[in-house]
């Protein structure tokens, strides 16, 4: 016999979603309803041992908890001196019913909360996970899981989200499929841990499709849940290394959960609505679960299911797995034709997997020594070690005689070598990054003057002048060093004028904010630091001499013009007000706090969040760039 | 983690309320994803023997009736524990007997 403890943790699991969401139409309120729970959970962990478990848990705790919420509502009722809320209490006999369900994973998934803490909330009220389980399968201490939620909840009463029905649907299914990833990309070991949370994602799913079944992408999504799972034995070789589809042994996919995948397919296509994402990408895992050997894919199937996904997902990832699936269907030249529009997309450039896709397509277009490459360079950015073992691996399978001449790396780390420590450090970050880039294991000789200026403007696309032309000297001397001076001719210095804008970044005419013109022209016109801009009060500004805190901080007539109405009205305090009212996050410091008012100041954190929302550029960016006359603040 | 549940043949014939409980319960377990599959076994069944060469093939039954496997439900859950509260809640529903549960392990 067990004991009853860990009985009453298996009947939480499996019951909490149920309590949790019958408490949520009684009492409106997530946190509440949780708390209400674990009441009545706690009273299961005092009486179970000695009354022993009850005929039936479930309906136990369920009495309980309501029980509880029933006390709860008449004791507020009480202290507003207000009656009874009959309606609500006479609705306390009704069993919790799948809408229930259904509701509290919408509230549990809804978008006013960031996605982390939609997983984790989710994980804790529907999956009725310990926050110390939620923790160790998301790597992190338990605390911040715990801090995480409880986040979350006053997120949600704060929002004033409840008990309402959402059409949000693909936010959960978001979460669903987050959670299902996240278990995925563990592997072995300590990750096995992890691995059970792709578990408590299909679980999800099953129950999602329970709730909701009219909806296609919900089976869609479940779909391919069951099926990407049916290959969970196959997809790791012993080592823990990646083993790719096509090499996978498919007598081990698991059978089952293919056939619940096809079944699960078969429902969204009865379902209603067109095909979206899930739909279209569980389409393409049937198509590789029904074919018997690699060889057998239907690959121009699955090549047009992959643009079709394209329209709707135009992801990078999206992108290269078609160009994948194409590479199959039409040849490898078709593939490498898609790839080479991708190599031009800067989220991409350390991307292992877009080099690995290019060298296993130049090999079978019969490239080696440049697929070799590709493979090496996909290596250097394998982000764990059993893929970069793999990965070099198949580079050194290849059949390629060793390439002659001088190396890129060999070389990028003679010149490094010979050179003094500062300079060696600041051209050894330019010349490294380029190596990366375009391959350790390329020869001198395959390098070009236009190939580098590619790799410059994709690796620092947006970087002043004073960096650029750092970048470009490493390239020029390195060049020269190696007797190829003719590679650097493809990059030009930049000259950064004194007293232009160098960095231009006009305020976008929508912020019509105040407080935002405000600190924008402040930051650029005084160039002071932003720390010291966000740490004004308004008993500090002189108005008529256009400065602070005796003339450590100037501006000019841009701020001039708006600093009047920024401070009418505010008799003392933070300049630059935060967001909203007072009472979020932590409590502020005593110097950011108005004695007479209350009036708090903006937080950097936040201040840096608004100006990337307006410009894509940070503040510090934004202070060295030198002020326009007349610029932004007339609008 | 998978389960095998075994139960073996009642004595007693099923009723009405049994077919409806235990249609609620495996609707549960199925929308909450833990059942995977589930279905009866003829108790009657073949046997089938090797040795050296010879492959042999027999009709049943062979056991008592009340031995005879009479379905089956695998299950995917988080513990031990939780399959021992499936297995406590199908006992309650169908009443005196016996079940045999095994981990499944592989595919």
């Amino acid at each position: 016999m067990t004991d009853t403890s860990a009985t009453v943790g298996v009947v939480w699991k499996q019951e909490s979603a149920r309590i949790v969401a019958g408490l949520l139409r009684l009492v409106r309120d997530v946190g509440l309803a949780e708390e209400l729970a674990q009441d009545a959970l706690v009273a299961a962990l005092e009486q179970w041992p000695a009354t022993g478990v009850p005929e039936n848990p479930g309906a136990w705790l369920m009495t309980i908890a309501k029980r509880r919420a029933v006390d709860h509502i008449r004791r507020v009722r009480t202290q507003e001196r207000l009656a009874p809320d009959i309606a609500r209490l006479s609705e306390t006999d009704q069993e919790p019913g799948d809408d229930d369900v259904l509701r509290l994973m919408f509230t549990s998934c809804h978008p006013v909360l960031p996605t982390e803490a939609r997983v984790a909330l989710t994980l804790r009220v529907i999956a009725g996970l310990s926050p110390a389980e939620i923790a160790r399968g998301f790597l992190v201490g338990e605390q911040v899981i715990v801090q995480r939620i409880a986040a979350a909840k006053r997120t949600l009463a704060e929002a004033g989200v409840s008990y309402e029905p959402s059409t949000q649907l693909s936010s959960v299914l978001e979460v669903v499929y987050l959670i299902f990833n996240e278990g995925y990309s563990a592997t072995s070991g300590a990750d096995l841990i992890r691995a059970d949370l792709c578990l408590e994602a299909l679980r999800l799913g099953r129950l999602l499709a329970v709730l909701a079944p009219e909806q296609a992408e919900v089976h869609g999504l479940v779909a391919l849940m069951e099926i990407q799972q049916s290959r969970s034995a196959a997809r790791t070789g012993p080592g823990g290394e990646p083993i790719p589809l096509h090499e996978q042994n498919r007598g081990r996919w698991d059978q089952l959960l293919i056939r619940r995948g096809f079944a699960a397919m078969l429902r969204a296509r009865e379902a209603e609505g067109p095909p979206g994402p899930y739909v279209l990408q569980a389409a393409i895992a049937v198509c590789h679960a029904q074919a018997r050997t690699a060889e057998e894919t239907d690959w121009v199937r699955i090549a047009t299911l992959y643009e079709a996904l394209e329209r709707l997902l135009p992801t990078p990832v999206v992108r290269l797995n078609r160009a994948v699936a194409v590479g199959f269907a039409h040849g490898p030249q078709a593939g490498l034709d898609l790839l080479d529009e991708l190599r031009a997309d800067s989220k991409l450039a350390d991307y292992h997997l877009l080099p690995s896709v290019r060298g296993d397509l130049l090999v079978r277009l019969g490239r080696p020594a440049e697929g070799r490459r590709e493979l090496e360079r996909a290596a250097s950015l394998a982000r764990n070690a059993a893929e970069r073992d793999f990965l070099l691996r198949r580079a050194a399978a290849l059949a390629v005689p060793e390439e002659s001449g001088m190396l890129l790396g060999p070389a990028v780390a003679g010149f490094v070598g010979s050179l003094g420590p500062a300079t060696s450090r600041a051209y050894g970050q330019t010349l490294h990054r380029i190596a990366r880039s375009a391959g350790d294991r390329l020869p001198l000789a395959g390098l070009t003057a236009a190939g580098i200026a590619e790799i410059c403007a994709m690796a620092w696309p947006d970087v002043a002048p004073r960096s650029w032309n750092r970048h470009v000297a490493a390239v020029r001397s390195f060049a020269t060093w190696a007797g190829v001076p003719e590679l650097a001719s493809g990059l030009r210095p930049r000259r950064a004028r004194p007293g232009s804008v160098a960095v231009h970044a006009p305020l976008p005419p929508s912020e019509p904010s105040l407080r935002e013109r405000a600190l924008w022209c402040l930051l650029r016109e005084s160039s002071a630091k932003v720390g010291a801009v966000l740490a004004l009060n308004v008993e500090d500004l002189d108005l008529a001499d256009r400065s602070a805190r005796d003339g450590a901080i100037v501006w000019r007539s841009g701020t001039a013009r708006l600093l009047p109405e920024l401070s009418a009205g505010v008799p003392g305090g933070g300049l630059v007000p935060p967001d909203g009212g007072p009472g979020r996050g932590p409590p502020p410091a005593p110097a950011d706090l108005c004695p007479e008012t209350g009036r708090r100041r903006l937080s950097y954190e936040r201040a840096e969040y608004l100006c990337k929302r307006m410009t894509g550029r940070s503040l510090g960016r934004l202070r060295h760039a030198p002020a326009v006359p007349g610029d932004p603040g007339q609008r | 983690m998978r389960y095998l549940m075994m139960q073996k043949a009642q004595t007693t014939e099923p009723d009405a309320n049994l077919y409806a409980e235990m249609a609620a319960f495996v609707e549960e377990l199925t929308a909450s994803g833990v059942l995977l599959a589930t279905g009866g076994l003829d108790p009657v069944g073949f046997k089938m023997t090797s040795a050296g060469d010879d492959i042999t093939v027999t009709d049943g039954p062979f056991t008592e009736a009340k031995e005879a496997i009479g379905g089956f439900a695998l299950v995917e859950v988080r513990s031990k524990e939780e399959a021992i509260e499936l297995a406590r809640r199908f006992r309650k529903i169908v009443g005196d007997g016996e079940s045999v549960i095994h981990q499944v392990f592989g595919p």
